[in-house]
C-alpha cells in the first residue's frame, strides 16, 4: 500500500515537469526549415505537401494513397501515413501538422497542447483563392519557387483553353454528384466549369432522376465512379439517364482545389 | 371406442405414466380423477396422439378440447365452431349449426367469443369439438373456472352425448361431478391408474388419492337445475 | 372488400403513374416506363408481401403485435443484402442481391420461430425481436464500416429507412420472382393459421401439421420479406397495421385476413410513397421524405394503441 502511495506520488510530481522539459528540445529542431518533419492528417494537405516540400513529410493520411481521390498518389505509396490519432502522431515526432479546415478538434488540441505547431489548410473554391492558398503554403513550407511553379503551369494550362475556346453557344452543364448532388454557384466545380467555357446550371441542390430525364442539360458533368459499389453512385447509372451526354473528370482532381484543378479545366474543354 | 397400452409414458426424461391399459367404450362418460401432477392431462393427451411416439389420433373421429382452451383471435362463435370442420376438409352448414344448437350458443353464433361469458365460452369451444362430430371426445377440465350453473349445464350436455352413443373422456378436478354424471370413475395417483370402476364405488380409493376422508355429509348442498 | 382494395390499388397506380418531380399528369413515355413504372410496381409489390407476411406472422405467432420489420427479420433481410452488395457479390451475379436478403431473413424468421417454441407468451417473444432488431442494426451499421467502400456508411438511412426512388426495371426483375413465391406460400395457409388460432396442441389433433405450417410461414416470409428489403431497404410497420386496419372490417380469422393483407399492403405503400413524392410540391422541403420514416410515423402510433389493448 504505502509503495502503490509513493508510486502516485511520484507520477503527480512527474506531470508539469514533462511539458517543461520538452520546450527547449522544440525550440532547437524548428529552426533549421529544412530538416522540418511534417505530418499532414487532410487530402488536400497531403497534396500540397507532397508537391511543394516532398522531402519535409513525415507522414500523409492514408486517403493520400488512393488514385481516386488524390493527385499524389504514386508518391504516397513510398510515404509513410498515418491516421488522425494523436498518438501515433506523436510518436513521429513532427514539427508541424497540417490539417483540414473542420475536424480532428480534440486530436489537433492535443497536439497543439504538446506543442506542435498546427496549420488548418484553406479549401479554394476558385482560381484565385488557389493561387493564394499555393503561395501562402508554398511560403509556409519555405519553397516559393516550387509555388510559383505550380502556379505558372497551371496559368499556361488555363490560358491555353481561354485562347481555345471558341465563339460557338456554349454547353448547358450540370456537375452531379452521386445521389444527385449538385454544385452550386461559387463552388469549385461552378469555377471549373465555368473556365471551360460551360454554362452551369446548378443550384446547389439535390436533383431527382425524373426532373433530369424531364428537363436535360446538354451535358452531364460527372466525377469518375470508384470501383467499389455504392448505391449513391449507382444512382447516375440509371438507365433514364442513358441518353444524356456526359464527361468523366477524375474526382482527385475536383475534390480539393489546386494547382491541379486546371487539368480538370482542360479535360472539360476538349 | 378407443384402447392405449404403454408400459410407460414419458415426457423428456421424465416418466409421467407407468403400466398404462386402458379402453373406454362407445356410450360412456368417463371421468379422469387424481391429484394435480398424477398424469391426467398427460393420460388424455396420449390418448389423443400429441405425444412423441403416441400413434395420431384421426382427426375426424377424435376431437380433443386442451384445458383453458382459448382462441388467440376473437372469431365469432360461429367461426370457432366451424374450426372443427377442419379435419373433414368441409365448412358444411349443418354440422356446426347442430354443434352450436346442442351447446346451447346458438343464439351467439355472431357474436365475437371475447364479448361472450366464461361459460359461454367454453360452449363455444365445446361447439368447435362437437362441430367435428367425432366418436371420441377427450375433454380436459371442460368445467374448471365456470361458476356451478354452467358447470352443470355442460356436464349434461357430454352425459347426454354419451348416451347418444359417443365416448367421452374427461378429465374432472370437481368429484361431486363425476359422481353425478359419469358412468365410470378412474383414479389416477402418481402415475399410476389405482381404480377403475362405477364413479359411488370408486370414491373411498379417489378420496385416499386425494389424501381426504370421505363419508355422509347431512349438510344442505347445491343442487344443479331440475 | 377485395374489390374495393383493387379499385383503391388500380386508382393508386394511376396516380402514381402521374405524380413525380417532373409534375404532374402524363409524363414522357422514358420517365414513365424507366421511373414511374418500377417504382409504383415495387410499392405494390414489397408492400403486398409486408402485408401478408404481417398478417401470417401475427397469425403462427398468435400474436397481434407480430411484424417482420419489428421483430427484426426486415433487419436480417437488410444484413444479408448489405453484405452482397458492398463485398461487389450482386455486382457479379445480380440476383445474390435478392438471395442474401431472403438468406438473412430465413435466419431471423427460423430464430424466432424456435424462440416462439419454446416460448410462446407474447412479451417474451417480442422482446425476442426487440433483441434481434438491435443486434441486427448493430451488425448492419458494422457490415457498413467494414466494407471496401469508405463511404458505405452514409449510405446506413437506406438501409435502416428504406425509400423506392429512383429503381429500376432491373431491380422489379430481381424482387418479382421471389416475392411472388413467398406470397404463394402464404396465401395457401390459410387453414392451418385458423387451426392455430386454437393453440398447437389443438390444431395438432385437427390434423394440422404444426410444424410444417410455421415452417412455411418462415419461408413464405423470408422470401416475401427479404427480396423486398434487398431492393427497398428496411420498411417497416406495414405488416403490423395492415392486419389491424383489416380486423375490424374482416373479423379477426387469420385464413380470412391474408388476401386482403396482401392488397392492402400494396395499397398502403403505394399511398405512402405516393405521399412521399408530393411532400416536397407542398411543403419547403430539400427532398423527399424517406418512405420508412413515414411508415414508421404512420405505424408507431398503432404500436402504442395495440400494445394497450393487448396489456393485461
Amino acid at each position: 500500500m504505502r509503495r502503490l502511495l509513493l508510486a502516485c506520488r511520484l507520477l503527480l510530481a512527474a506531470v508539469p515537469v514533462l511539458p517543461l522539459a520538452a520546450v527547449p528540445v522544440l525550440l532547437l529542431a524548428a529552426v533549421p526549415a529544412d530538416a522540418a518533419r511534417i505530418v499532414s492528417l487532410n487530402l488536400c494537405a497531403d497534396d500540397f505537401l507532397v508537391l511543394l516540400a516532398p522531402e519535409q513529410v513525415a507522414a500523409v493520411s492514408i486517403l493520400a494513397r488512393d488514385p481516386s481521390l488524390s493527385v499524389v498518389a504514386p508518391q504516397a505509396a513510398r510515404l509513410k501515413t498515418v491516421r488522425a490519432d494523436a498518438e501515433a502522431v506523436l510518436a513521429l515526432h513532427p514539427d508541424m501538422v497540417l490539417a483540414g479546415a473542420f475536424g480532428a478538434q480534440t486530436t489537433l488540441a492535443l497536439l497543439a497542447q504538446r506543442g506542435i505547431r498546427i496549420e488548418r489548410i484553406g479549401a479554394p473554391h476558385d482560381f484565385d483563392s488557389i493561387r493564394a492558398e499555393t503561395l501562402r503554403l508554398a511560403a509556409l513550407l519555405g519553397e516559393p519557387a516550387r509555388g510559383d511553379a505550380l502556379l505558372a503551369a497551371m496559368d499556361r494550362k488555363l490560358a491555353a483553353v481561354s485562347s481555345r475556346a471558341p465563339a460557338r453557344t456554349p454547353s448547358h452543364a450540370l456537375a452531379v454528384q452521386p445521389r444527385g448532388y449538385t454544385s452550386g454557384p461559387g463552388s469549385l466545380t461552378d469555377a471549373v466549369l465555368r473556365a471551360a467555357g460551360l454554362i452551369d446550371i446548378g443550384a446547389g441542390r439535390q436533383v431527382s432522376i425524373e426532373t433530369l430525364a424531364a428537363r436535360p442539360p446538354d451535358v452531364l458533368v460527372q466525377a469518375q465512379s470508384p470501383a467499389f459499389p455504392s448505391l449513391a453512385t449507382d444512382w447516375l447509372r440509371h438507365p433514364a439517364l442513358a441518353a444524356i451526354p456526359r464527361r468523366t473528370v477524375p474526382p482527385s482532381l475536383l475534390i480539393c482545389g489546386g494547382p491541379w484543378t486546371a487539368d480538370a479545366v482542360a479535360l472539360l474543354a476538349e | 371406442m378407443i384402447r392405449l397400452r404403454a408400459p410407460e409414458i414419458r415426457l423428456g426424461d421424465r416418466v409421467v405414466l407407468r403400466d398404462i391399459d386402458f379402453a373406454a367404450a362407445s356410450g360412456t362418460l368417463v371421468a379422469l380423477c387424481g391429484p394435480n401432477g398424477a398424469g391426467k392431462s398427460t393420460l388424455l393427451r396420449a390418448l389423443a396422439g400429441l405425444l412423441p411416439k403416441c400413434v395420431a389420433a384421426d382427426p375426424r373421429h377424435v376431437a380433443y378440447l386442451p384445458q383453458n382452451a382459448r382462441c388467440a383471435w376473437a372469431l365469432t362463435v360461429a367461426e370457432v365452431a366451424a374450426l372443427g370442420r377442419i379435419p373433414h376438409g368441409d365448412t358444411a352448414a349443418a354440422p356446426i349449426e347442430r354443434a352450436l344448437l346442442a351447446c346451447g350458443v346458438g343464439h351467439l353464433r355472431r357474436t365475437r367469443i371475447d364479448r361472450v361469458s366464461g361459460g359461454q365460452a367454453r360452449r363455444a369451444m365445446l361447439a368447435r369439438a362437437f362441430a367435428t362430430e367425432p366418436r371420441v371426445f377427450l375433454l380436459d377440465e371442460p368445467t374448471a373456472d365456470l361458476d356451478p350453473a354452467a358447470a352443470h349445464q355442460i356436464m349434461r350436455l357430454l352425459h347426454d352425448t354419451a348416451r347418444a352413443g359417443a365416448c367421452v373422456i374427461v378429465v374432472l378436478h370437481a368429484l361431486d361431478l363425476a359422481l353425478r354424471y359419469a358412468d365410470r370413475m378412474i383414479v389416477i395417483d402418481q402415475g399410476r391408474i389405482v381404480a377403475d370402476g362405477a364413479p359411488g364405488a370408486m370414491l373411498p380409493r379417489a378420496a385416499a388419492a386425494f389424501g381426504l376422508a370421505h363419508g355422509i355429509d347431512p349438510t344442505p348442498r347445491l343442487l344443479p337445475p331440475a | 372488400m377485395t374489390r374495393w382494395l383493387i379499385l383503391g390499388i388500380v386508382l393508386l397506380t394511376v396516380l402514381s403513374l402521374g405524380v413525380g418531380a417532373a409534375g404532374l399528369g402524363v409524363p414522357d413515355p422514358l420517365i414513365l416506363w424507366q421511373i414511374r413504372l418500377p417504382r409504383t410496381a415495387l410499392a405494390l409489390l414489397v408492400g403486398g408481401g409486408l402485408g401478408l407476411s404481417g398478417a401470417a406472422l401475427q397469425g403462427a405467432l398468435r400474436n397481434p403485435l407480430a411484424d417482420s420489420g419489428l421483430l427484426g427479420i426486415g433487419g436480417c433481410a437488410g444484413l444479408g443484402a448489405v453484405i452482397a452488395y458492398y463485398w461487389g457479390v450482386s455486382a457479379l451475379f445480380a440476383p445474390a442481391l435478392p438471395l442474401a436478403g431472403l438468406a438473412g431473413a430465413g435466419v431471423g424468421c427460423a430464430f424466432l420461430l424456435m424462440f416462439a417454441g419454446r416460448a410462446a407468451s407474447g412479451p417474451s417473444l417480442i422482446l425476442a425481436g426487440i433483441a434481434l432488431s438491435a443486434a441486427t442494426a448493430a451488425m448492419l451499421a458494422l457490415a457498413l464500416t467494414l466494407a471496401p467502400n469508405p463511404f458505405a456508411l452514409a449510405e446506413i438511412t437506406f438501409w435502416l429507412m428504406g425509400g423506392l426512388e429512383d429503381r429500376t426495371l432491373s431491380h422489379v426483375a430481381l424482387a418479382l420472382p421471389p416475392i411472388a413465391l413467398g406470397c404463394l406460400v402464404l396465401l395457401r395457409l390459410g387453414r392451418g393459421l385458423d387451426a392455430l388460432a386454437l393453440g398447437e396442441d389443438a390444431a395438432a389433433t385437427l390434423g394440422l401439421p404444426v410444424g410444417q405450417t410455421l415452417r412455411r410461414t418462415a419461408a413464405g416470409v423470408a422470401l416475401a420479406v427479404g427480396a423486398g428489403a434487398a431492393v427497398a431497404g428496411g420498411i417497416g410497420f406495414v405488416g403490423l397495421v395492415v392486419p389491424h386496419l383489416l380486423r375490424p372490417i374482416l373479423g379477426e380469422r387469420p385464413g380470412a385476413l391474408l388476401f386482403s393483407s396482401l392488397l392492402a399492403g400494396a395499397a398502403l405503400l403505394l399511398a405512402a410513397d405516393l405521399l412521399a413524392r408530393i411532400a416536397p410540391m407542398v411543403l419547403p422541403l430539400a427532398q423527399e421524405p424517406r418512405l420508412g420514416v413515414l411508415t414508421a410515423l404512420l405505424g408507431a402510433p398503432f404500436l402504442v394503441r395495440i400494445a394497450r389493448r393487448v396489456a393485461p
